[in-house]
This record gives C-alpha cells, sequence and structure tokens, in this order.
C-alpha cells in the first residue's frame, strides 16, 4: 500500500485486501472519488440500519407482537411456529436485494441484528424504564442464528433456490433450540397458589399486565405431541414447511421492489425534471 | 419563507399543555369511556373494601368484595363464559401475590360464569413502585374488554430499590429477585449471537462495498467480489453458530433439567349461595332529566317473604344512591369508602317505608348526582342499547340484606316540565 493511498479515507480506517484494490482499479474510481463513495456508503449503511431496525420492528410486533414481546408467551406450539414463519420475510427480502446487485451475503444477518436492537431498545425504554415492568416480563426472541444461517447457505449455494430449500427449514428449525439455549430457566416448574406453574407464568402473574387478561395467551392447544411429548418439534417441521414457500415468496418481493420503475418517458417530463431533451 | 418562531413557541407550550391535560385525565383508568349498558349491566361491584390506603414497598394491601353478573345482559356484550379477575392499576406499580374467586385461586381465567348471580373476589397486592396509585378490582371479559370496579387511592411509600420478590422451585432452589431471574443467561447469549452478526456485517462493510461492488459485478467479476476468504469464513462462521447453537442448548438442558410448559388451564367455581330475596319488582319507568342530571324510576315492590323490607341502596357504574334516613343502609358503607363513588344526593324515596310482607308497594326513586354527567353515563342517549341497570338493596328490620338487580329501558327528558310518569305523586322539583 503505497504511502498516499495509506492516508486516503480507506486506508486510513481499513486495511484493504489486494482484491478490494483490484476491484477499486478495474471499476476505475480513482482516490477521490473512491473515498467519497466510501461516504456514500456510511450514509447508506447507516440510514440502512435504521431504516430496517425501524420496520422489522413495526411488522415483528404488528404480526407475531405477542409472543415476542412477553416471557408467558413463549409456548411450545404457536411461538416455534409463528416467530419463524414471520421472521422469514424481511430476510429473504433484504437477501434478495442485497445479493443480485451486490453479491453480499448480509441481508439476512442484517435484519436479526436490527431486529435485535430495536426489540432490546423497546424491551428497556418503554417496556423497562417507562412502564415500570422487570425486564425478566419482556425477554424478547432471537433470531440471528437461523440468519446467519441463511447468509452462510447463500454464500456457499449462490443461489436462492437452494437458501429456499436448505436455509429456510434450517433458519425454522434452529430457532427454538437457539432460543431455549437462554431461556431455558423461565419453565422451571414452581408450586404457585397451590398449582404448578412455570416460571414464566408467575413473572406474568406477578407483574400484572391490567389490560392484558390471563385469556388473552394464545397458547398450545390440541393434541399435538410427537414420541417426545412435545408439540415443539412437529411446529418447527411445519414452520419448516412454510419458511421454505415464503421464502421464495419474500425473496421475489425483495427483487421486485428493489427495481427501478419509471412512470413515464415523455421527453416533455424529463425535460420540465431538468433532463437534456 | 420566514419561519415565526413566537409562532412556533407557541404552538409547542399548547401541545405540551394539552398533553399535560390528557394526562391528568388519564388518571381516571378509562372506565368512562365505556358505554353505560356495559357498566350499569354486566358486573356490578359491592362491597368493596381495600385493607389499607397506605403501604411501604413490599408491604401487603388486599382488595376483596362481590359482584353480581347483571341478569339483564347487554347483547352488545359478549356472554361472561369466560373471565379473568384482574386488576386495574397504573402498571406493575404493585405485585400481584395471590387472587382468587370464591377461594379458588384466580391464577388462570375461568369458564362458565352464570348470570345472575354472585361471586367473592380476593386479592392481594405488594407495593413495589412509590407513588399515590389509584387501584381498582376488574373483572375482565373474554371478547369484551375490562369492566373495572371502585377505585381507591393508595400510597406506597419507600424505595423501589427496596423491592425484592422471592421465589422457590419446585426443586428448591432459592431465587432470590424474580425480577432478575435468568437475566445473565439471557445477556451472554444475545450478546454473543449479536456479535458474530456484527462481526459477519463488518466482514463485508470494511470492504468496498455499494458502488464498487455494483460496477465490479457489472463487469461479471464475481471472483473479486466473493474470495476462497470469504467462503471459507463465512463456513467456519456457519459452523460455529450450528455447534453454539446445539453446546448451548445443552447446557441449559443439563442446568435445567425438569422444565414445564406454560400452563393454561381454566378454572370453575360454583356461584355463591344466595337464598331467593322473595321480593318481586317491576319497573314501570325509568327517566332521565337530563337538566336535573336526575334518574328517576317507578317501580312496584312486591314483598313476598316473611319480613319487612325497605329500599336502602341503588347502585350502578361504581356510584352509590344511599338512602339516608335508613341506619341499615348507612351501616352498609365502610368509614373509609372512596367518596367519588358515593352521589352526595343519597338515594330519594317517595313512599319509603317497610313494605309488609305480602304487600305490593309501588314507589318513586329519584337519584340525582352530577356524576351522571362526569362519569358519562349519560351516553346511553347516543347508544344502540338505551337500558341501564342498577342493583336495589333492600334490609328487614334486622339489617340483613337482599339484593336485586334490575334494568329497564330509560327515557330522555330534555325539558324542565313534568315527565309523563305514572299517576301517582313525585317528589322533588
Ligand atoms: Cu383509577
Amino acid at each position: 500500500m503505497s504511502k498516499s493511498e495509506s492516508r486516503s479515507f480507506f486506508g486510513k480506517i481499513f486495511r484493504m485486501r489486494s482484491e478490494d484494490r483490484e476491484i477499486l482499479k478495474i471499476v476505475g474510481l480513482n482516490k477521490e472519488q473512491a473515498g467519497l463513495a466510501r461516504y456514500f456508503d456510511f450514509l447508506v449503511v447507516a440510514a440502512a440500519f435504521l431504516l430496517f431496525c425501524g420496520a422489522f420492528h413495526l411488522h415483528v410486533m404488528l404480526s407475531a407482537g405477542d409472543w415476542d414481546m412477553f416471557i408467558d408467551w413463549k409456548d411450545r406450539q404457536y411461538w416455534p411456529l409463528i416467530i419463524p414463519i414471520d421472521t422469514i420475510m424481511f430476510p429473504a427480502a433484504v437477501q434478495a436485494a442485497f445479493w443480485y446487485y451486490f453479491r453480499l451475503p448480509i441481508g439476512a444477518t442484517l435484519c436479526g441484528v436490527c431486529l435485535l436492537t430495536s426489540v432490546w431498545i423497546g424491551t428497556y425504554s418503554y417496556w423497562h424504564l417507562w412502564t415500570m415492568f422487570p425486564i425478566v416480563l419482556n425477554v424478547p426472541s432471537i433470531i440471528i442464528a437461523g440468519c446467519i444461517l441463511l447468509d452462510v447457505i447463500l454464500l456457499i449455494f449462490r443461489r436462492w433456490i437452494f437458501v429456499a430449500c436448505i436455509g429456510a427449514p434450517l433458519f425454522a428449525l434452529t430457532f427454538y433450540p437457539s432460543n431455549m439455549a437462554a431461556l431455558t430457566g423461565y419453565y422451571v416448574p414452581v408450586e404457585h397458589l397451590g398449582s404448578m406453574a412455570s416460571m414464566a407464568d408467575v413473572i406474568g402473574y406477578t407483574f400484572p399486565r391490567s389490560a392484558t387478561p390471563e385469556y388473552i395467551r394464545i397458547i398450545e392447544t390440541g393434541t399435538l405431541r410427537t414420541f417426545e411429548g412435545t408439540s415443539v418439534w412437529v411446529s418447527g417441521v411445519f414452520a419448516a414447511f412454510v419458511c421454505i414457500f415464503l421464502y421464495m415468496l419474500w425473496w421475489q418481493i425483495g427483487m421486485a421492489f428493489s427495481t427501478v420503475k419509471t412512470w413515464s418517458q415523455s421527453p416533455k417530463l424529463k425535460k420540465y425534471l431538468g433532463f437534456k431533451g | 419563507m420566514k419561519i415565526n418562531y413566537t409562532k412556533l413557541l407557541k404552538i409547542f407550550l399548547i401541545s405540551i399543555f394539552y398533553f399535560v391535560i390528557d394526562m391528568v385525565v388519564a388518571y381516571a383508568h378509562g372506565e368512562k369511556a365505556m358505554e353505560p349498558y356495559f357498566r350499569t349491566r354486566t358486573v356490578m361491584f359491592y362491597d368493596v373494601t381495600w385493607s389499607t390506603d397506605n403501604v411501604k414497598v413490599g408491604e401487603n394491601v388486599t382488595i376483596e368484595g362481590k359482584f353480581r353478573l347483571h341478569s339483564d345482559w347487554p347483547q352488545a356484550v359478549d356472554d361472561p363464559d369466560v373471565i379473568y379477575v384482574n386488576q386495574s392499576i397504573p402498571g406493575p406499580v404493585f405485585a400481584k401475590i395471590e387472587s382468587y374467586l370464591n377461594g379458588v385461586p384466580a391464577r388462570q381465567s375461568f369458564r362458565d360464569m352464570e348470570v345472575g348471580k354472585d361471586y367473592h373476589y380476593k386479592m392481594v397486592l405488594q407495593g413495589r413502585v412509590p407513588g399515590n396509585h389509584h387501584v381498582h378490582p376488574g373483572i375482565a371479559i373474554k371478547g369484551s374488554g375490562t369492566i373495572i370496579g371502585p377505585g381507591q387511592f393508595i400510597k406506597v411509600s419507600g424505595s423501589q430499590k427496596d423491592f425484592k420478590f422471592p421465589v422457590t422451585t419446585m426443586d428448591g432452589v432459592l431465587i432470590e429477585d424474580l425480577e432478575t431471574y435468568a437475566l445473565a443467561d439471557v445477556f451472554k447469549w444475545h450478546s454473543t449471537l449479536a456479535i458474530l452478526g456484527i462481526f459477519w456485517l463488518l466482514w463485508w462493510v470494511w470492504r468496498p462495498l455499494l458502488i464498487p461492488r455494483y460496477q465490479a459485478l457489472k463487469q461479471g467479476r464475481e471472483d473479486l467480489l466473493i474470495t476462497r476468504l470469504d467462503l471459507t469464513v463465512g463456513i467456519l462462521l456457519g459452523v460455529f453458530v450450528f455447534v453454539a447453537i446445539v453446546y448451548n442448548y445443552n447446557v441449559q438442558a443439563n442446568k435445567y433439567p425438569i422444565t414445564v410448559p406454560l400452563q393454561t388451564s381454566r378454572m370453575y367455581t360454583d356461584p355463591l349461595p344466595v337464598a331467593d330475596p322473595q321480593i318481586k319488582i317491576n319497573v314501570s319507568r325509568a327517566e332521565y332529566d337530563i337538566p336535573g342530571r336526575t334518574m328517576r324510576m317507578w317501580v312496584e315492590v312486591k314483598n313476598n317473604g316473611d319480613n319487612k323490607v325497605r329500599l336502602g341502596e341503588l347502585t350502578t357504574a361504581n356510584l352509590r344512591f344511599i338512602n339516608k334516613s335508613f341506619g341499615h343502609a348507612m351501616n352498609n358503607v365502610t368509614a373509609n369508602y372512596p367518596s367519588e363513588h358515593m352521589a352526595d344526593g343519597g338515594l330519594e324515596i317517595d313512599k319509603d317505608k317497610y313494605i309488609n310482607p305480602g304487600e305490593s308497594h309501588k314507589m318513586f326513586i329519584t337519584a340525582q348526582d352530577a356524576r351522571w354527567e362526569t362519569e358519562r353515563l349519560t351516553a346511553f342517549l347516543t347508544d344502540v342499547d338505551a337500558r341501564v341497570g342498577a342493583l336495589l338493596f333492600f334490609y328487614d328490620e334486622e339489617g340483613n340484606r337482599k339484593i336485586l338487580d334490575v334494568a329497564s329501558s330509560i327515557l330522555p327528558v330534555f325539558t324542565d316540565d313534568d315527565g309523563t310518569g305514572p299517576s301517582y305523586q313525585r317528589i322533588g322539583r
């Protein structure tokens, strides 16, 4: 790396690999242009991060909110079914755009990190600081593990159909174990008012949500059982199946939304907009 | 365009002003927004008591009382097939220790409640956040929402830091404070995954990003964009994440060998046994005098029992109208009962007397109070269901109480002149 290059904006923060210098060379960006492109990158990265934080969080809150919000909603049937199905949509669409235009296998991980950031901001600020609920009541679910696997599968196979068939089921099936890796303690049994309850039930009862009576919870119904006596894996396999098709659909939606469409090619309109003839 | 900063400041101050006003109004817990048919003909609270109005953080207050599910249950409200013994407090300022319906622990919801019957509830709350909090009991009805009982201000003093909620698990482990239980595991695992995710993002973001990559891709140089090193790092990361999931899942499974799923059974209790009051009531007409803020009822009471009875109280929507000339009725009001729920003027009864066994007695009842307006109970004028209900408390000479739920269509009277009630005499105005 030459001295002048290392003093450029690029060189100051990051050491470039030889491939990176090669990229800049074939693209034909000189030092100044490369610096400007870098500024542009940071603006877009910052904007994209905030945008996906807001949009993905809103999407999850509106469609699967309670299961993600409350510890006493994370049941064995609907939680591992609804959250993966609901949260694969954004990663698929963002992966599509990032992969197709930039060959960046980071769309899903970006969504996962954004979601985790915004739910923790929510848990801490409005649930804990503002409305005084203890954090244990509002421990969110986490999807980053599945997101990283989606991105790695895309990186390895480089075709979205493989991600749909391998990555999406993996995303759904790893959701439950990757969350229970932190939440198992909330399911230890406690004797509560003469009956058995899980710790999560006790937390939900003790710190009352006046506008959320107990019957509102949608948790485990029916007689769905596997040999292990739990409905988790039945839900997981079904979620995996649904995720395959949702991934395909949302990849296409991501492609459609990242395509530039113009309304009119009229020369007159172009002229008004300041383009030449 | 020139920006007028004084004007902006004014708008800002006015918005702040209204925001503050809104916060003051919000102390009422929103029950005023509910339709009168909901508040006067569903869950009728009575005999509500608060064991104290002043607790320290960590001390308990017991709220108990009874309610009647009104027989004239409105069609617009879902039947009480599933209910939950609830409370209305501003956030988790109290921790709920216990709650019961007819003595059955009300950890979960109850099913198949019977209309026209009485139930007893009790809940024990523990002070958690200091402040002066308005505490109501409430009964949540699935499909319709929570109907809130009368509220009492309870002062919690001390410091929230002193609040600890110890719990012992069934395998005998003592958890010192439920509020922070197992959070260390959560923070550790969430930050591990977050760091892995951020590492993966930075791995790509540190390289030439948008414009150069887009251009290079156009020139078909994918080989430069994704190198062998990228692929290796990606595969290693994927394997690491997978192994970390399996490892941590098993670590937790070994740390907590016995787990149970969330519990969700529905409870059932028989209603309270209540003797037949042996009183028949026929409401001939009910009017609401809008300028006079008065509800008037013409009723005919038939005493089928063996003892004389006399009307002592009319209660509806947590407003109590007491027959102040009647000792037994006055005795039924506990000393510290919140005055906001007591109608100042009380209940006026024309031809107030003990009704003899077998006698049929026509009465004219007047319940006047400005709270009809301020509690927005007059919203029946704009409702689809212009009926109101109430509980009537009768007492015999020994002071034994008999409770009847009555309901009737209510007719608005818009003018100051006499209404068109039945021909017998009216009092007041
Ligand atoms: Cu209140």
